[in-house]
C-alpha cells in the first residue's frame, strides 16, 4: 500500500504535466473546429511556438537576471503570440481563400520543423536550442504539505500546469457562457443560421483559428519546459496526439480533459514502466502504450461516426452566396 | 513582342489543363522565391551562391549526381503517385506515410530473413511490401465506406500506429541493438543496379526508378484506359452521378485506398532495399508520405505529372545536399517544399488569377476544372 | 397612408432573367397579405429585396412612410422586419432559447443572461400561443415546432412586419391548420404579415388581400373575399402564347410500368413523402405527373429508379419486380432516366462529352475489351450522337461537359438515355431553365419516343408543358395522386385547382 502510494506520488506529476499539455492544445483546436475550421496543423504550430519561446528564454536568460519562473512566463507568452501569428496562414487559406484545409495545414506542419532547424542552425550554429535549466517548481509552501494532493499537484509542478487550469476555466466560460462562445459554436454547426442573424462568420472563424494557434504555440513551450530542455525542431507527436484527444473527447471540453488524462497516463506509463510495479508486471512493450491513444481514437470514431459529434459544418468553407 | 506574348497566351488558353500547369509552376516560383528570401535574411553573403547551388544541384558533379537525383526521386514518386491516385478518386490519402512505413518494415524483414529466395529475394520483398501497404491503406477505406469515418482523420491516427508498430517489430525481429537500428539486409535483397551503374558511375541509383516508372505507367493506364479507372474517376468527380449510373461507391472507396496503400508500400520497399539503409527506432514519422502530397499536387494528380514533379523533388533535394558547402542546412529544401504545398492549397485562387490575366490579354474565356471533390 | 411597407417599381435583374420587373407591393398594417405566383414568378426575389438579401436595381422602399435603404438583414432587423425562410435556419443541437438569442444576446458582466432570455421567450410563447419549450433541442422537436421557433426569433427581435416564405411546404395538414391560427393571432396583436405561397386554399383561409406576380411582373392586387379561386388561378397562370406541338393522338398499348401501393419515406426523417401511389404507364403514351414542387414527385422517381429505398409497394416493369433490385439492375432491366438535377446526377461535369455519353453503359462489351475502354468506339458513338441529337460544343467529343450550355448538356443526357432504347423513359423536368429552341427540340424527341412505342413518364412543374405534351395527367399533391386528367378535356385553371389541393378526383 505504501509502495503503491509512493509510486503514485512519483508518477502523478508526470501525468499531470502531460495532461496539461494535451488539454491546452486540444482545447485550442476545439475552438478552431467548433468554429468550423479543421486544424490538423497543431504539430507545426506547436513547433513554431516552442522554437520562438525557447529561443526567447535563452536570450533573456543570457542577458537579464530575472527569476526563473518569470522567464518561463515570458517564454510561454512569446510562444502563444508566435503560434497565433503562424496560424493566421492557415486561417487565411481556409477562410478567405476557401482552400482545402488539410492541404494548407499540411504545409504548416511541413514548414515548421524545417524552419526551426534551419534558423536555429543559422543563428546558433547548432541544429537544436538548449534551454538547459530546470523550470519545475520543487515545492510550494503549505500546498505541498497537503496529504495526497500536495505530492500529486504541488510538488515538481510547473507554472504551465497552473496556467493550463486557468485556461481551461476561462475557455469553458467563454465557450458556454458568453455571446462569443454561442456564436462560435453556431458557426461550426450551421453558419447559414448564424449569418441570417447578422453574425460575421469570417470574424468568428478567424478568432477560432487564432485561439487555436495561440494555445498550440503555448503548448509548444510547455513541451520544451516540461518534457525536453533540448528543442530539436520536434514536439514528439504531441500535436497529433492532441488532435486525437479532441476527437476522442468528442469536441466537448469536459470529456476532452478526461481523455487527456487517460492518454497522458498511457504516455507516462510508456516512459517509466519500470518505476510502476503493476505496469512492469504487465510486460507490455513501450510502443503498445504509445499506440493506445491512436487506436482508442480509431475505435471511438468507428463506434460514433455514424452519429458523429463533430461540428456539422467543420471543414466547409462558408459561401454567403449559397444562403 | 506584345503580339508574341498574346499569341503564346492564346495558345495556352486553348490547351485544356494549361492553367493548372501554370499555377503549379507559379507555386514553384513562389516557393523558390520564399527560400531565397529566407536565405537572404539569415545569411545575405551566401544567399545567392547558395540559391544558385540549389537550382543547379545535379549539374555540379556530372552523371553521378543525375543518378543520385533519380535515386532520391524514387520513393517520392511512389508516395506522390499514391496520393495522386487517391485524389483522382476523390480521397485524400494523408496516410501514405503509414503505408510507406509498413511496406518498409516488411521489405526489411524479408530482406534480412528470407535469404533462401535467392535471385527472387528483392522482388518478393517488394511484392509483400505492396500487399502490406495495400492492406494498411484499405483500413481507412473500410472505415470510410462502412463507418463513415473521414479518411484523413483515420489515416493520421494510423500513421502513428504504423510508426510505433514498425519500431516494435524492428526491435523484436530485425534489431541491431548496438546502433539502435535494423540489421543489414542480405545482398540478394538489394535492388540491382543493372546497367545503371555504368551509366551513372558512383551513384546510388538502382532499378527502383524503373519500378517507379512502371507503376506510373500502370496507374496511368488504369486511370485513363480502363473501365475500372473510368468508374473510380466518376466516383471521384461526382459521387451522385456515379450513384445515378449504378456504380458501387463503397467498393470503389475501399479499392481506391487499397491501391493507393499498395503503391506507397512498394515505395517503402524500394527506399529501404538498399545497402547501408536501415530502419531506425526513432519515434519520427517518415517524411516521404508528406512530400508525396506536395508532389501529387504539383503533378496535378496525373501519373506523368507526378513522375516529373518527383524528379524535380530529387533535383531540389540534391541541390540541398550540395548546400552544405555554404552556411545553410538542407532543411531549406523542406521550407521551399512547404511553401509550394501552401500555394498549391491556394491553387484554385492562382488558377483564377492566371485565367483572368490571360483573359485580359487575349480576350479568350477559359474554364477552370475544379477537379475531384475532395473534402 | 396606413401602409407599413410600400415597395414601388422594384426591378431586380439576374444574369439572363428579370426576376422582378417594376413590381409594386403595398402592405397595410395588421393585414395578412398573400403573395401569389408560380415558381419563378419573382415572389422570393421581391421579399429578399425587402429583407436585404438582395439590392434592387431600381425602385424604392418605404417603411411607415419613410424612404429606407435596406442593405442587409441587419438593416431589415432594425426596421422591425423579420423573415421565416422556406428552409429553416436553425442550429440543430442548440436549445430553442439559444437559437432565438443567437446574434442579439443580452449580457451581464460579459456573460449571457440565459435565464432572463428564457423567461422572455416563455412569455412570448404563451402570449402568441406558440407552445414551444424553450429548453428543448431543435433536433428533438417537430418541423412545425421548429417553424414556431423561427416565428419566436422574429418576435424576440420585436419584428412588426413578418415575412413567411412558403411556410406550409413541409408541414402536415394539422400543423398547417395550427399555423393559420397563429398567423391570425399575430395580426390581432398588431403585426403585419406577408405570406408567400402558391396554395389557393391557404390564401382563402387567412389572407385579407393578395398580390399576384407572374413572370416577374405584378399583375394585380385584389381583396380575397371578392375573388374566386378560379379567378386567382387564372391570374397566377395567365394566358400566354404556347407552342403548338405537332402531335397526333396517342395510341396507348400494353402496360410497361405498373406501380402499386408505393410508399416512400423522406431521406432523413420519418415523414412519408410518397403515400400509397398507384398508376400504370403504357406504351405509346406520355404520362405526366404534374404538381407543385415538393409534393413528392422527386422522391417518387428516386424510388422508381432505386436512388431512394421504398417503404412499401411494388414496381413492375414488363412484369418484372424492380423494387428489390439495385440501380444498375433496374437500369439494365429497361429504365432510362433523365434526372431532375442534370448537373448533379446526370453528368460528370469534369468528364468529356464522349465519356459522359457512356456513363450508363461503359461496362458493356460494346465499350470495352477485357477491361480496356474502346476509345474508337467511344469516339464513333460520340460523333454519331452529336449528329443525331445536334449536341453543340466548342471541341466536339472532347469538350468538357462543364463548358457546354445547359441546353446541350440536356441534349447529351437525353440522347444517352434515348439511345439505350429502353421501354420506359423517365424524364424529370427535362426543360427546366432551357431556352426556347432547346425546349422545342426536347419536346419533339419525347413525342418521337412515344410514337416509337415507348412509355414516357414525364414529371413537370410547367403548366404549359404538362398541357401540351402529355396524353394523360396524374396530379400529385402532398405525396398522393389526387387526380387523373385528360389534357384535352380540362383547362389550365382546373389543373391548377388540383395542383393547389383544392380539388380531388379519382385515380384509376
Amino acid at each position: 500500500m505504501i509502495e503503491l502510494m509512493n509510486q503514485l506520488n512519483f508518477a502523478f506529476p508526470y501525468i499531470i504535466r502531460a495532461m496539461a499539455l494535451l488539454s491546452v492544445v486540444a482545447l485550442g483546436a476545439l475552438f478552431s473546429e467548433r468554429s468550423g475550421v479543421v486544424n490538423i496543423a497543431l504539430e507545426g504550430i506547436m513547433i513554431m511556438g516552442a522554437f520562438a519561446g525557447a529561443w526567447t528564454m535563452i536570450i533573456v536568460m543570457n542577458n537579464f537576471a530575472i527569476p526563473r519562473q518569470w522567464n518561463a512566463f515570458i517564454g510561454l507568452s512569446v510562444g502563444a503570440v508566435t503560434g497565433l501569428i503562424f496560424s493566421l496562414f492557415h486561417a487565411f487559406a481556409a477562410i478567405h481563400m476557401k482552400s482545402n484545409q488539410i492541404i494548407s495545414a499540411t504545409a504548416l506542419n511541413f514548414f515548421a520543423p524545417a524552419f526551426a532547424i534551419f534558423t536555429a542552425r543559422a543563428v546558433t550554429g547548432d541544429r537544436a536550442l538548449n534551454v538547459r535549466l530546470d523550470y519545475s517548481i520543487r515545492n510550494i509552501p503549505i500546498l505541498s504539505d497537503i496529504p495526497i494532493l500536495g505530492p500529486w499537484f504541488f510538488t515538481n509542478a510547473y507554472l504551465s500546469t497552473f496556467i493550463a487550469v486557468f485556461i481551461f476555466i476561462v475557455a469553458y466560460i467563454v465557450l458556454y457562457k458568453t455571446p462569443f462562445g454561442l456564436r462560435l459554436r453556431s458557426c461550426g454547426e450551421n453558419p447559414h443560421a448564424a449569418d441570417s442573424l447578422g453574425v460575421n462568420i469570417y470574424k468568428i472563424r478567424y478568432a477560432g483559428v487564432m485561439i487555436s494557434g495561440a494555445l498550440a504555440g503555448l503548448g509548444g513551450v510547455m513541451f520544451v519546459l516540461s518534457f525536453s530542455t533540448r528543442f530539436d525542431g520536434a514536439v514528439a507527436g504531441f500535436g497529433f496526439l492532441s488532435l486525437a484527444v479532441l476527437i476522442s473527447g468528442q469536441w466537448k471540453p469536459i470529456r476532452l480533459i478526461l481523455i487527456a488524462f487517460l492518454f497522458a497516463l498511457f504516455r507516462v506509463v510508456s516512459e517509466i514502466p519500470d518505476e510502476l510495479i503493476g505496469i512492469r508486471n504487465l510486460n507490455l512493450p513501450q510502443e503498445i502504450w504509445r499506440m493506445l491513444p491512436f487506436i482508442a481514437t480509431l475505435v471511438i470514431l468507428a463506434i460514433t461516426s455514424k452519429g458523429s459529434a463533430a461540428p456539422r459544418a467543420v471543414g466547409e468553407p462558408f459561401d454567403a452566396g449559397k444562403r | 513582342m506584345k503580339n508574341l506574348w498574346k499569341n503564346t497566351l492564346t495558345l495556352i488558353a486553348k490547351r485544356s489543363n494549361s492553367i493548372q500547369v501554370l499555377s503549379s509552376l507559379l507555386a514553384i516560383v513562389f516557393g523558390l522565391l520564399f527560400g531565397l528570401i529566407v536565405m537572404l535574411i539569415v545569411n545575405p553573403a551566401d544567399a545567392f551562391p547558395g540559391f544558385f547551388t540549389i537550382l543547379t544541384g545535379p549539374f555540379q558533379a556530372g552523371m553521378r549526381s543525375f543518378g543520385n537525383m533519380f535515386y532520391r526521386a524514387t520513393p517520392i514518386i511512389f508516395t506522390g503517385l499514391s496520393v495522386a491516385f487517391a485524389f483522382r478518386t476523390g480521397l485524400f490519402n494523408i496516410g501514405a506515410t503509414g503505408q510507406f512505413t509498413i511496406g518498409a518494415f516488411i521489405a526489411v524483414y524479408i530482406g534480412v530473413h528470407w535469404g533462401f529466395l535467392g535471385p527472387f529475394h528483392w522482388a518478393v520483398a517488394i511484392f509483400f511490401a505492396l500487399v502490406g501497404g495495400g492492406l494498411w491503406g484499405a483500413l481507412p477505406g473500410l472505415l470510410k465506406a462502412f463507418r463513415n469515418v473521414h479518411e484523413v482523420v483515420s489515416s493520421i491516427m494510423l500513421n502513428y500506429v504504423a510508426m510505433y508498430l514498425m519500431i516494435l517489430l524492428v526491435r523484436r525481429t530485425v534489431f541491431f541493438g548496438d546502433h539502435a537500428r535494423s540489421l543489414a539486409i542480405q545482398d540478394s535483397a538489394e535492388l540491382p543496379k543493372w546497367f545503371l551503374g555504368s551509366i551513372f558511375p558512383g551513384s546510388s541509383i538502382n532499378i527502383g526508378i524503373f519500378i517507379a516508372i512502371l507503376f506510373v505507367a500502370v496507374i496511368h493506364i488504369v486511370l485513363n484506359k480502363t473501365t475500372f479507372g473510368y468508374e473510380l474517376q466518376s466516383v471521384g468527380f461526382n459521387k451522385d452521378a456515379a450513384k445515378y449510373a449504378g456504380m458501387n461507391e463503397k467498393r470503389n472507396i475501399v479499392l481506391s485506398m487499397l491501391i493507393a496503400g499498395a503503391i506507397a508500400g512498394a515505395g517503402g520497399a524500394t527506399f529501404f532495399l538498399v545497402g547501408g539503409r536501415y530502419l531506425h527506432v526513432n519515434a519520427v514519422l517518415m517524411p516521404q508520405g508528406f512530400t508525396g502530397i506536395a508532389v501529387a499536387l504539383l503533378g496535378l494528380s496525373a501519373p506523368i505529372g507526378v513522375l516529373l514533379a518527383g524528379i524535380f523533388y530529387g533535383f531540389l533535394e540534391l541541390g540541398g545536399l550540395f548546400l552544405q558547402g555554404f552556411d545553410f542546412t538542407s532543411e531549406i529544401i523542406d521550407i521551399i517544399i512547404a511553401v509550394i504545398i501552401y500555394f498549391s492549397a491556394l491553387s484554385l485562387f492562382l488558377q483564377k488569377f492566371v485565367a483572368s490575366y490571360i483573359k485580359k490579354v487575349t480576350e479568350t474565356d477559359i474554364e477552370i476544372s475544379e477537379g475531384a471533390d475532395i473534402k | 397612408m396606413d401602409y407599413v411597407i410600400e415597395m414601388i417599381d422594384i426591378t431586380k435583374e439576374f444574369p439572363g432573367i428579370k426576376a422582378n420587373d417594376c413590381v409594386n407591393f403595398k402592405l397595410k398594417k395588421q393585414e395578412i397579405h398573400a403573395l401569389l405566383g408560380e415558381n419563378g414568378a419573382g415572389k422570393s426575389t421581391l421579399m429578399s429585396v425587402l429583407f436585404g438579401l438582395y439590392q434592387a436595381d431600381e425602385g424604392h422602399i418605404r417603411v411607415n412612410g419613410n424612404d429606407v435603404h435596406i442593405r442587409n438583414p441587419n438593416d431589415a432587423n432594425d426596421l422591425n422586419i423579420g423573415m421565416v425562410h422556406q428552409h429553416f435556419k436553425l442550429v440543430h443541437n442548440f436549445t430553442v432559447t439559444e437559437n432565438i438569442i443567437l446574434g442579439s444576446e443580452d449580457t451581464k458582466y460579459g456573460l449571457l443572461t440565459y435565464k432572463e432570455a428564457r423567461e422572455k421567450i416563455k412569455e412570448l410563447s404563451e402570449r402568441y400561443k406558440l407552445r414551444v419549450n424553450p429548453d428543448a433541442k431543435i433536433e428533438d422537436i417537430s418541423v412545425g415546432q421548429q417553424q414556431r421557433v423561427e416565428i419566436l426569433k422574429m418576435l424576440y427581435r420585436q419584428a412588426e412586419i413578418l415575412i413567411f416564405d412558403e411556410p406550409t411546404a413541409s408541414l402536415t395538414p394539422q400543423e398547417i391548420e395550427e399555423l393559420m391560427k397563429i398567423l391570425k393571432g399575430l395580426t390581432k396583436e398588431g403585426k403585419s404579415i406577408v405570406l408567400i405561397t402558391h396554395k389557393l386554399n391557404e390564401i382563402r383561409e387567412v389572407a385579407d388581400r393578395c398580390t399576384i406576380l407572374r413572370k416577374g411582373k405584378s399583375i394585380s392586387t385584389v381583396e380575397v373575399k371578392g375573388t374566386t379561386n378560379e379567378e386567382l388561378a387564372e391570374m397566377m397562370v395567365g394566358r400566354k402564347v404556347v407552342f403548338e406541338l405537332e402531335k397526333t393522338k396517342a395510341k396507348p398499348k400494353e402496360t410497361v410500368l405498373q406501380v402499386s401501393n408505393l410508399t416512400i419515406k423522406e431521406k432523413e426523417g420519418n415523414k412519408e413523402v410518397v403515400r400509397n401511389v398507384n398508376f400504370k404507364a403504357r406504351r405509346g403514351e406520355i404520362l405526366c405527373i404534374a404538381g407543385i414542387e415538393g409534393n413528392g414527385q422527386t422522391e417518387l422517381i428516386y424510388g422508381l429508379v432505386g436512388m431512394l429505398p421504398i417503404k412499401e409497394g411494388s414496381i413492375l416493369l414488363n412484369d418484372k419486380e424492380l423494387s428489390t433490385l439495385s440501380i444498375r439492375k433496374r437500369s439494365l432491366s429497361g429504365v432510362s432516366h433523365i434526372p431532375e438535377d442534370r448537373q448533379r446526377h446526370g453528368l460528370v461535369l469534369d468528364f468529356t462529352l464522349e465519356n459522359n455519353l457512356i456513363l450508363q453503359n461503359y461496362f458493356t462489351s460494346k465499350y470495352h475489351h477485357r477491361g480496356f475502354l474502346k476509345f474508337d468506339t467511344i469516339r464513333d458513338n460520340a460523333e454519331k450522337m452529336i449528329d443525331r441529337f445536334d449536341i453543340r460544343s466548342s471541341r466536339g467529343p472532347v469538350s468538357l461537359a462543364r463548358s457546354m450550355s445547359g441546353g446541350n448538356q440536356q441534349k447529351l443526357i437525353l440522347g444517352r438515355e434515348i439511345d439505350r432504347n429502353n421501354d420506359l423513359l423517365i424524364a424529370v423536368q427535362p426543360t427546366r431553365g432551357l431556352d426556347v429552341g432547346a425546349i422545342e427540340f426536347i419536346h419533339q424527341q419525347l413525342i418521337d419516343q412515344r410514337d416509337q412505342g415507348k412509355a414516357v413518364l414525364l414529371v413537370s412543374l410547367e403548366l404549359d408543358e404538362v398541357m401540351n405534351l402529355s396524353d394523360r395527367i396524374l396530379v400529385m399533391y402532398e405525396g398522393e395522386l389526387v387526380g387523373e386528367l385528360d389534357p384535352s378535356k380540362i383547362d389550365e385553371k382546373e389543373l391548377g385547382l388540383y395542383m393547389a389541393g383544392s380539388k380531388r378526383g379519382e385515380v384509376s
